[in-house]
């Protein structure tokens, strides 16, 4: 079947992606980290609308969205992080918690 | 005109709430519509006296408390006992409001004084007559709350104050044996009406055992009121409060309530023999112990309220030998006499502003009136010949002789030859001699206060012919009339009786003159050669002490053992059940640590744990 | 709506009212408190009358039925008044305008969240006693809780944040396990009707549920009355509250353990209480004798009261363990006497503390001499707590004690310990404070003005009104306890 692979290579970006967004301190990396996730998403959407079950343009369209959102998503995240480092010369994301206390 | 009875203990009751709500605004008026109202009082009960004298026993009731089927009632009884003791009550009670217009003049509190004298009277009326048990038992209370408030009347001192809570505990003491009686009897009985409880027992419904225990019991509860050994010691204490009301209460009625109680439940003595020899026993041995503290007391209260432990010890020795009129008879005369002598004390108290004996002598020049009703209340109380308490104390030596208790028989005339010693050295010191004190102050008592001791000074003198083997024996027939469980009737006395106990008054007197007038003896050689006995008498032979040291001490012990236990075992538990649910709270607010990347690693794993349990489920 | 609903959601007018009203109105929103408050009153003394005419109260709206397999299951708005029930709304509401009289007085922070907050509280009351479900019960019952632990919070004294937790967490407790005692009875019974439950357990009985069920209930509601040893909150809150909350709290609050141990232990399972009697015996027992030992070494007169409070509780589980029908009567007069007692005491306390600012017991003496009044009421108040004849307290007392006598005398006798031990810590506390010499470190106090002496003289009345004719409210009892027993019923 060639899906597998396609899904294989989503898996692993996915995987990267949602390591360094756990795990990384610069706040950056951790955005590009969720971009990484995003596009494993994207990848699957248009494996499963090429050779899914059920395969029609829907998902094609879902990823164009999701691409869409992505980009404003990381315009708003990083003027959000160039207003923090302003603040606070710093974009490491564990000193970003001053919502707790 | 007997329907009306139930207003006896009301008019006095209205009064004390008047007098309680305008203390301020009737404090002129408050003694002239205090005894206006007590005159009412004692106008009623001549009324429903004479009414059921014509009438015999006279019940009414109605219901006051429904538990499932039972029902207790209250209402009002009159029978030939209660009526007596009606008519004696409210006949002091009326001559002590006027006594205390004199005593208290000027008292800024002189309408609550007024209004707790109303609230005794009312509630010890309404004890009297009772027609059931708890009826009784809840005046019973009241009558002590009334002793209380008046004890306590000088609320600023400390010792009014002690002496008030003292009385109220250690009454409350014999309150609860009565209490426990009285239940235990209507569990046998299962009614608590006199008429219903003489019934069963006279008919034997009730185990001999079980009679005996709650006799004795309710007799607990006649030696707290009653200021009998043990429970004694408040009595003494309770000479706190102003003299009329020791001359009313702890002289002439409420101490005498617990021989009444004896009377009133006497098919309940006469069913158990142990209870009898129970009762006779205390009244013996009280009889002669608080004799002999009497005999080196220094403040005139209390010689005369050891007197009147004694007196009562007296009584409930009648009682216990079966001498049902004698013991009656004498709490009869003695309230006239002891009342006298509380009056008369309370007139030269008035006039000296001191209650030291030492202090005083030669009174007799001054107080003319007063050394004349005091001598005649001594007298009486001595057993003088052909005086009131002659007659009395005569009929319990007979009735006890005619028991067979012959060592009783002897206590009995010891506390008698004490009896007339002390209260003979009571006089000679306050009223012979030569005066301590200049005396060219002192005035005798207002009229008011001069009338009511000459009215009691007569009735003293002459009550004792109600009942004398010699003119007949009307008190003791009619007690018997209206009581038919009493058998046997009168005692015929040897003469050798009646002799004797004059023979014992006479020698107690011519002792105290000897000592005391005479001055034969050096007083002062005397207490030093006997001073261990003198000490030992003079401190009520440590029974205080002993008091203090065992159960005021072991009460506070046990509750601060309590309060060691509450400190550290009880709040030790609920310092663990707060700290388990605190640290619960600690544990859980740690894992919120505000990184969003902790939160998503939780939620992740969250994400594998449920993944891993669809898989191992195979699906749904 | 019938006349039960408008009487418990009453106190909700008053609360939606002073939302509306700006906070700064001070004069208006106490007056208005007042007014507010007097609504549940005369909607209790409505429903009183209805009562005494025999008229039906019991009210039901379906509210959510479910089905499981064959059975459908209901839980609904039902409720409805017995003669118990009825003389503790009674006791509710009068006690609850009583202490928002007093309130008036002594809150000064905040009036109109107080305010709000005792309408609620009032409201959870009333619900609980009209209540004629389980689950319902339940739902009011929690209702209490929450105001109860914002008054003593933030109105209390010293110790205000603490006691309030401890209350939470104890009652919090108490009702987790009723929650589950009730889970378990719906699910077996189907109901949580009163009517129903009973009837369910009557017909079948597994002996070893129904002591379960039976223990649950008894230390659900033994931490609510308290019952050593769980007791040491009620001390706290009693100290630590404002007296004026503290009167509803211990008039009416503590009461819901009673109500509850009686009507839902007593009424439900009668044969497991019967194997559970001793141990209510020597608990009660225990509960009486120990609150009077600790009340007697204390040094506040509040934790006097408390320890007081804890010893009167002790005698309402006598006359329950007794399971005649003298103690169970006995028990229900011990509940609304000390009710009444306890609010007058604490009445007394908040004026107390407004004129010396403090209630340690040593630094308080000769009260009497410039505060006759004051003094006079404590004098009353306290012999009415010590059980003097021609109150309400010894009608109680007398009753268990004659309901107890009959089933175990030797552990009775030992409780009338507790009748002497009353007296001698009740007269310590109260002539230390009222008789002697006066002392003058709090300055010249004033006495009781006029419109102060209304609430003492009300609480007065009652309590002697029972006292003298007790019958009043034993008459509107027999019936209920002729049910709780399952007597001829």
């Amino acid at each position: 079947m060639p899906m597998q692979p396609y899904l294989i290579v989503a898996l692993i970006l996915f995987c990267i992606g949602l390591f360094g967004a756990l795990t990384k301190r610069n706040t950056i990396i951790v955005l590009i980290c969720i971009e990484l996730m995003l596009n494993a998403v994207n990848l699957n959407l248009i494996a499963f609308s090429k050779y899914g079950a059920n395969a029609n343009i829907s998902g094609q369209v879902f990823s164009l969205f999701t691409i869409t959102v992505a980009a404003a998503e990381v315009a708003v995240g990083m003027a959000i992080l160039i207003a923090l480092y302003r603040n606070k010369r710093n974009v490491n994301i564990d000193k970003m918690n001053t919502l707790k206390d | 005109m007997i329907y009306l009875a139930w207003l006896i203990p009301v008019v006095p009751f209205v009064s004390f709430l008047c007098l309680l709500w305008m203390r301020k605004a009737a404090r002129s008026l408050a003694s002239w519509f205090a005894v206006a109202a007590s005159a009412i009082t004692f106008g009623l009960t001549l009324a429903v006296f004479f009414a059921s004298f014509q009438q015999g026993t006279f019940t009414q009731e109605w219901s006051w408390l429904t538990i499932g089927s039972i029902d207790i009632t209250f209402g009002v009884l009159l029978n030939p006992l209660n009526s007596l003791m009606l008519l004696l009550v409210s006949f002091i009670s009326f001559l002590i409001h006027v006594y205390s217009m004199g005593y208290m003049k000027g008292d800024s509190r002189i309408s609550v004084y007024y209004g707790y004298l109303g609230l005794f009277t009312s509630a010890m009326l309404g004890l009297v007559l009772s027609p059931n048990l708890l009826q009784f038992y809840m005046f019973w209370e009241l009558v002590g709350l009334g002793s209380f408030l008046l004890i306590g009347f000088y609320f600023y001192k400390n010792s009014a104050k002690q002496a008030a809570k003292k009385a109220f505990i250690m009454t409350r003491i014999g309150d609860v044996g009565l209490l426990i009686g009285l239940i235990l009897l209507f569990w046998q009985t299962n009614s608590l009406r006199f008429t219903d409880i003489y019934t069963s027992i006279t008919a034997g419904q009730v185990e001999a055992g079980m009679v005996t225990l709650i006799a004795i019991l309710i007799f607990i509860g006649a030696i707290g009121k009653s200021g009998q050994f043990p429970l004694h010691t408040w009595l003494p204490d309770a000479m706190e409060g102003p003299t009329p009301v020791s001359a009313l209460i702890h002289a002439a009625t409420m101490v005498a309530a617990g021989v009444y109680l004896v009377a009133v439940m006497y098919p309940l003595y006469m069913a158990s023999a142990i209870a009898l020899t129970v009762v006779a026993c205390v009244g013996a041995f009280t009889a002669i112990y608080a004799a002999t503290i009497g005999l080196v007391q220094n403040d005139i209260k209390q010689v005369l309220a050891y007197s009147t432990i004694s007196q009562l010890g007296y009584m409930m020795l009648a009682m216990g030998v079966l001498g049902y009129t004698a013991g009656v008879f004498h709490l009869f005369t003695h309230a006239f006499f002891k009342a006298l002598l509380f009056l008369a004390a309370g007139s030269v108290i008035h006039a000296l502003h001191t209650q030291n004996i030492k202090e005083m002598g030669g009174l007799n020049k001054k107080l003319k009136v007063t050394s004349f009703s005091f001598l005649v209340g001594a007298l009486a109380i001595s057993g003088f010949p052909l005086l009131s308490g002659f007659f009395s104390k005569e009929e319990i030596l007979a009735a006890v002789w005619a028991d067979g208790q012959y060592v009783l028989f002897f206590v009995a005339l010891g506390a008698a030859f004490l009896t007339s010693l002390y209260m003979f050295r009571l006089y000679f010191l306050v009223f012979r001699g030569e005066p301590k004190k200049s005396l060219d102050h002192i005035q005798e008592a207002p009229i008011g206060m001069k009338a009511t001791m000459v009215v009691l000074a007569i009735f003293a003198l002459g009550i004792g012919y109600v009942n004398t083997p010699w003119f007949g024996t009307f008190l003791g027939d009619w007690l018997t009339e209206g009581a038919s469980f009493l058998t046997g009737g009168h005692h015929s006395s040897p003469v050798w009786i009646m002799l004797a106990a004059t023979i014992v008054s006479l020698g107690g007197i011519a002792l105290a003159y000897y000592i005391y007038e005479g001055k034969k003896v050096d007083q002062g050689n005397w207490k030093q050669s006997f001073s261990g006995t003198y000490r030992m008498l003079s401190r009520n032979y440590y029974i205080d002490e002993f008091y203090e040291l065992t159960f005021v001490k072991g009460t506070r012990g046990l509750g601060m053992a309590f309060h060691y236990i509450e400190m550290y075992v009880v709040s030790g538990m609920m310092d663990m059940i707060q700290g388990f649910f605190f640290s619960i709270g600690k544990t859980g607010s740690k894992t919120q640590n505000g990184q969003t990347q902790t939160y998503g690693a939780v939620a992740f794993l969250g994400l594998v744990l449920f993944m891993a349990f669809y898989i191992w489920k195979g699906g749904y | 709506m019938g006349l039960l609903s408008f009487l418990v959601f009453s106190p909700l007018i008053g609360f939606i009212v002073f939302c509306f009203i700006p906070k700064k109105e001070q004069t208006f929103i106490r007056n208005s408190a007042v007014v507010l408050h007097a609504l549940p009153l005369l909607a209790s003394g409505l429903v009183l009358f209805q009562f005494l005419d025999h008229a039906s109260l019991a009210e039901k709206i379906n509210w959510i039925t479910f089905e499981i397999g064959e059975k459908v299951l209901g839980l609904h708005f039902e409720l409805d008044v017995d003669g118990f029930s009825l003389v503790l709304i009674l006791l509710t509401t009068l006690i609850g305008f009583l202490a928002v009289i007093t309130s008036t007085w002594h809150i000064n922070k905040d009036n109109r969240l107080f305010y709000q907050l005792m309408f609620l509280l009032q409201m959870g009351i009333l619900g609980v006693f009209a209540a004629d479900n389980l689950f319902l019960f339940f739902i009011f019952f929690e209702i209490t809780l929450v105001p109860m632990f914002f008054l003593i919070s933030k109105w209390g004294g010293t110790d205000r944040e603490e006691a309030a937790f401890r209350y939470v967490i104890y009652n919090g407790l108490g009702s987790m396990i009723l929650l589950i005692g009730i889970a378990a009875i719906f699910v077996l019974a189907g109901s949580t009707n009163y009517a129903e439950v009973q009837h369910y357990f009557a017909e079948n009985g597994n002996p070893t549920l129904q002591l379960g069920l039976a223990f649950a209930f008894l230390l659900a509601f033994g931490i609510k009355l308290p019952i050593f040893p769980f007791h040491s909150w009620m001390v706290k809150v009693h100290v630590h509250a404002p007296p004026a909350v503290v009167m509803i709290h211990a008039g009416v609050l503590l009461k819901i353990g009673a109500y509850g141990l009686i009507k839902f232990g007593v009424g439900f399972f009668p044969d497991a209480f019967d194997s559970l009697a001793i141990l209510i015996a020597v608990l009660g027992l225990f509960n009486l004798l120990y609150g009077a030992y600790l009340a007697f070494v204390q040094e506040d007169l509040r934790s006097v009261f408390a320890y007081s409070s804890i010893s009167h509780m002790g005698i309402v589980l006598l006359g329950v363990s007794a399971l005649n029908t003298a103690g169970i009567q006995g028990a229900i007069f011990q509940s609304v006497s000390h009710g009444l007692i306890a609010a007058m005491l604490f009445f007394l306390v908040g004026s107390l503390l407004a004129r010396t600012n403090t209630t340690l017991l040593k630094k308080l003496s000769g009260l009497a001499r410039l505060t006759p009044l004051l003094a006079g009421f404590f004098l009353a108040a306290a012999l009415a707590n010590l059980g003097l004849p021609g109150m309400s307290g010894f009608v109680s007392e007398f009753t268990v004690f004659l309901g107890i006598f009959k089933e175990m005398p030797i552990l009775a006798a030992i409780g009338t310990l507790g009748i002497i031990m009353t007296v001698v810590y009740m007269l310590r506390a109260i002539l230390n404070m009222t008789y002697g010499t006066y002392k003058s470190t709090y300055g010249e106090v004033q006495d009781l003005k006029a419109s102060e002496v209304v609430p003492a003289v009300v609480l007065l009345i009652c309590i002697i009104g029972i006292g003298v004719y007790p019958n009043a409210i034993g008459h509107m009892l027999q019936l209920t306890i002729e049910t709780i027993l399952g007597i001829g019923g």
